[in-house]
């Protein structure tokens, strides 16, 4: 080891502070159900319809500008692109049917309901492009995408439906491998992964869209990955120790993964403050809920899933032993 | 564990030389390559491509009232018996309904609503023609003289599926006509259409030529200015209808058309005399001979070409006209004539496109994008390989030797399975890069522990990897796990993110467990090391 101060044998007592944990992680949880019930999601296009802009800043094309051009009820923002340069991003629903030209009027119900953001689009590309002699040839708006309501439902209950399955499939996964208290222990920990990430999108209204379940997903991977690490040392651990109290067997393993914890946290981190500093707009919000993630992940990993764990009890007899042990050389 | 013998040695070289050969279109241009070699490297998402992405759906409704419509037509004539012309209302489609009211079905005594019935069953037929398949129609007597005629599920689906795959084609020939460029024309589910084009700024374009029916006629016209003006004042004269055009003013067109669609043989954009554009089309045999009977017939006439109820042009006719050649002069720019000729060639739509999604982004930006995440890339991979070297020295640069293999490797499957690369798919590689060396990390704290108690770098290295195996494969198998269901059900670019993330665990596990152990027995062997300085 070339840094001397990396913690290589620590000690800490986790499971004496599994309660003051579990407090903590009520309270968050509380909270983050009460944000989504208060204030609920930011839900981006993917998910709420409608349609988002991207121009880029120019003399003329301003935030107010822009915002005094709109002939409907529209979100103005700036916003920083990709290459650093300032843009303007513009958000808005559909407009009132009066506006949307005389073939609209001729539509059925359902036709309109379908049709209205995408010709409430054609309408902002025209009226903004009037306005500041844009052209959408040349690429003057930078980004233009507009989702109809059927679509943002889909979207919505696949994305619900991925992290549903996503859950159960590692639930079973866990119970395979190890035992059912394991997976409980696991899938409480996800849960809470889960639950308190949607709260930080609350709380800092940070856009929730495709992407964000995606990044969800990704926490959930990783998670479940840190979980898994400490679950093995346990296991391996109450094997070799048979006379040690659980609560001791579970803190001897906690510590010596922990040098493995933090270093790859540390180097995931890494690269997602790279990402997050220097990926754009785009991946901002993504980047920010993984580097979230990481920290929530490494944390519940100690002190759900172990804590679970050592709660519920665990029984290695022999046969079990002999169940669990998989893959011997690759 | 740490034996390699030359069989294993060379079987690693081979993978890591093959991920060489297929990552390497991405970095330099293959062009001149010999033929073996693959040339092309990673697709790029519409997100970091810069275009127009189009998610459009068939109406199960209009696809099934259009069936009706067709079907009410032969019901009229199957109803039509010589002896009393009219025994029925004109059926009408109701939504997907077909509605046949009889109004003297028991007028001789021996025509009755379950005769008409039986008589409309001729119609009926297997979906797709299969023998003993489901029945095209449902036909039931609905009231004491009413027959409700209804499309069943089974027929339906077959209806959308024929409507699907005659629109793609459609859809191909109006947006490519030239069938050169890169767009990609897909179907999604039973209904859907997702349209991508790479490099276009405009969706309007595409919208617009998308939006027509295309329903191409020839008709004749009753241009008298008497009954035009009675037409204007609410009084159509029946059989007309009145349609208007910008060169050509209000028209009383008949509604039977003399040509349709279906007698066109093709459209091209041409140029007139005076170098105007304009477009040219041919008929088929069958359109010719009717166009040269039609023209004769009619000598010192007027007609008019309807292109979806809008009057394109309304020649006079001089002389009947052989051969079948038609051209439409008037006020259009060259693309639209362009466009218009492929609306015309391509033919009409089976029932109208609704569009569900549309994105666009600009070339621009996605270049922009590329930059970001390529800078972003290196920077992690930089600042994890200092952090791997400062913390495991030797091994940890080994380790950074297999994340650089690991690097070329996701390229490598990216470009070998025809993955497409997306924006989130970036920061999955980048993400790969931090999580990489977690395979590495667990079995280097294993080392050391094992070192700990006073092994050799030999027994340590052996123990070290044996122990953190079924931890290395738990915890990717639960990330796989997750990437999979990520790909099942997620959309565009996180799908692509998906696959990055897939293909990276895979190949960050071959790396971390098996390259960096034998560049670690390779040292072991060569500078025999008294310990590991970890």
């Amino acid at each position: 080891m070339l840094i001397k101060y990396w913690p290589e044998r620590t000690n800490v007592p986790f499971m004496n502070m599994r309660i003051a944990g579990a407090l903590f992680s009520m309270i968050l949880i509380a909270a983050s159900a009460f944000l989504l019930g208060t204030r609920g999601l930011n839900f981006g296009v993917d998910f709420a319809g409608g349609t988002v802009m991207e121009l880029a800043k120019t003399d003329t094309v301003t935030v107010p500008a822009v915002r005094a051009a709109m002939p409907i009820n529209a979100e103005v923002n700036s916003a920083r692109g990709t290459d650093g340069r300032e843009i303007v991003v513009v958000k808005f629903g559909e407009a009132p049917p009066d506006l949307l030209g005389e073939d609209f009027q001729s539509l059925s119900d359902e036709q309109k309901a379908e049709r209205a953001s995408g010709a409430t689009n054609e309408l902002i590309v025209q009226t903004l492009s009037d306005a500041f002699n844009l052209s959408v040839e040349n690429g003057d708006f930078l980004r233009n995408d507009s989702v109809g309501p059927k679509v943002s439902k889909e979207l919505f209950t696949d994305g619900i439906t991925a992290l549903i399955v996503a859950l159960a499939m590692m639930l079973v996964y866990i119970w395979f491998r190890f035992q059912w208290q394991f997976s409980v222990g696991a899938i409480a920990a996800l849960a809470h992964d889960v639950i308190i990430t949607l709260g930080m999108f609350a709380l800092l209204r940070i856009e929730f869209n495709l992407t964000s379940i995606a990044a969800l997903l990704t926490i959930i991977g990783y998670s479940m990955n840190d979980t898994v690490v400490v679950f093995d040392r346990i296991r391996e651990d109450r094997r070799k120790y048979k006379k040690m109290p659980d609560r001791e067997v579970i803190d001897m393993s906690l510590n010596t993964t922990l040098s493995r914890t933090l270093l790859t946290s540390g180097t995931t981190l890494i690269s997602l403050f790279a990402i997050y500093f220097l990926g754009g707009p785009v991946l901002q919000g993504m980047s920010f809920a993984l580097i979230f993630g990481i920290f929530i992940g490494t944390y519940s990993s100690i002190f759900i899933a172990s804590a679970l764990v050592l709660s519920l009890g665990m029984d290695f007899t022999k046969k079990t032993v002999e169940e669990v042990q998989g893959f011997t050389g690759v | 564990m740490l034996q390699f013998p030359p069989w294993k040695i060379g079987l690693i070289a081979v993978i890591l030389l093959w991920g060489v050969v297929l990552a390497l279109p991405n970095v330099v241009n293959m062009s001149g390559a010999p033929g073996w070699m693959p040339k092309k490297g990673v697709n790029l998402g519409l997100d970091l491509q810069g275009g127009v992405y189009l998610m459009m759906e068939i109406e199960a409704d209009e696809v099934v009232a259009n069936r009706l419509d067709v079907l009410s037509r032969d019901v009229s004539s199957t109803l039509t018996t010589p002896q009393s012309d009219r025994i029925f209302n004109l059926p009408e489609v109701k939504g997907r309904e077909l509605v046949v009211r009889l109004t003297r079905p028991d007028a001789d005594g021996n025509f009755r609503t379950e005769d008409a019935l039986k008589r409309l069953q001729k119609l009926n037929g297997p979906v797709g023609g299969v023998i003993g398949g489901a029945q095209m129609y449902e036909m039931r007597i609905s009231g004491k003289d009413t027959i409700t005629i209804t499309v069943p599920q089974a027929a339906e689906e077959s209806l959308l599926k024929d409507a699907l795959n005659k629109t793609m084609t459609i859809v191909r020939r109006r947006v490519d006509p030239e069938g050169v460029s890169e767009i990609s024309i897909t179907p999604q589910g039973n209904n859907r259409i997702i349209l991508e084009a790479p490099g276009e700024p405009d969706p309007q374009r595409l919208k617009d030529l998308l939006n027509r029916d295309g329903r191409m006629t020839f008709n004749l016209v009753d241009s008298s200015p008497a009954a035009i003006q009675a037409a204007q004042a609410g009084a159509v004269k029946p059989g007309f209808r009145l349609l208007t055009g910008d060169e050509t003013g209000p028209l009383l067109v008949n509604n039977i058309p003399e040509i349709v669609g279906s007698d066109i043989a093709n459209a091209a954009q041409g140029f007139d005399e005076q170098n105007r554009p304009q477009i040219t089309f041919r008929l088929n045999g069958n359109g010719a001979r009717k166009f040269y009977e039609t023209t004769a017939k009619n000598t010192g006439k007027q007609f008019a070409i309807v292109l979806d109820d809008h009057v394109m042009s309304a020649p006079n006719i001089n002389e009947p006209i052989p051969g079948g050649n038609v051209r439409i002069t008037g006020n259009f720019t060259q693309q639209e004539a362009i466009d218009l000729a492929a609306i015309i060639e391509a033919g009409e739509m089976p029932a109208k496109l609704q569009f569900l999604d549309q994105r666009t982004v600009s070339p621009t930006l996605g270049q922009d994008s590329i930059n970001a995440g390529y800078t972003a890339a290196l920077i992690g991979l930089a600042a994890v390989a200092v952090f791997m070297v400062l913390i495991y020295g030797t091994l940890g640069f080994f380790a950074v030797l297999s994340l650089s293999c690991n690097i070329i490797l996701i390229f490598a499957g990216l470009s070998g399975v025809g993955a497409t690369l997306t924006l989130p798919g970036i920061a999955g590689i980048i993400l790969t890069i931090g999580m990489a060396v977690d395979a590495n990390v667990l079995v280097f704290e294993r080392i050391r522990e094992e070192q700990g108690e006073g092994r050799s770098p030999w027994t340590a290295t052996q123990a070290g990897y044996e122990r953190a195996l079924s931890t290395i494969m738990d915890a990717n198998i639960t990330t796989l796990i997750a990437a999979t269901i990520l790909y099942l059900l997620g959309s565009g670019p996180v799908k692509g993110f998906a696959v990055t993330l897939s293909i990276g665990i895979v190949t960050s596990v071959f790396t971390a467990y098996v390259v960096t152990r034998m560049i670690t027995v390779g040292y072991m062997k060569l500078l025999k090391p008294k310990r590991f300085g970890i």
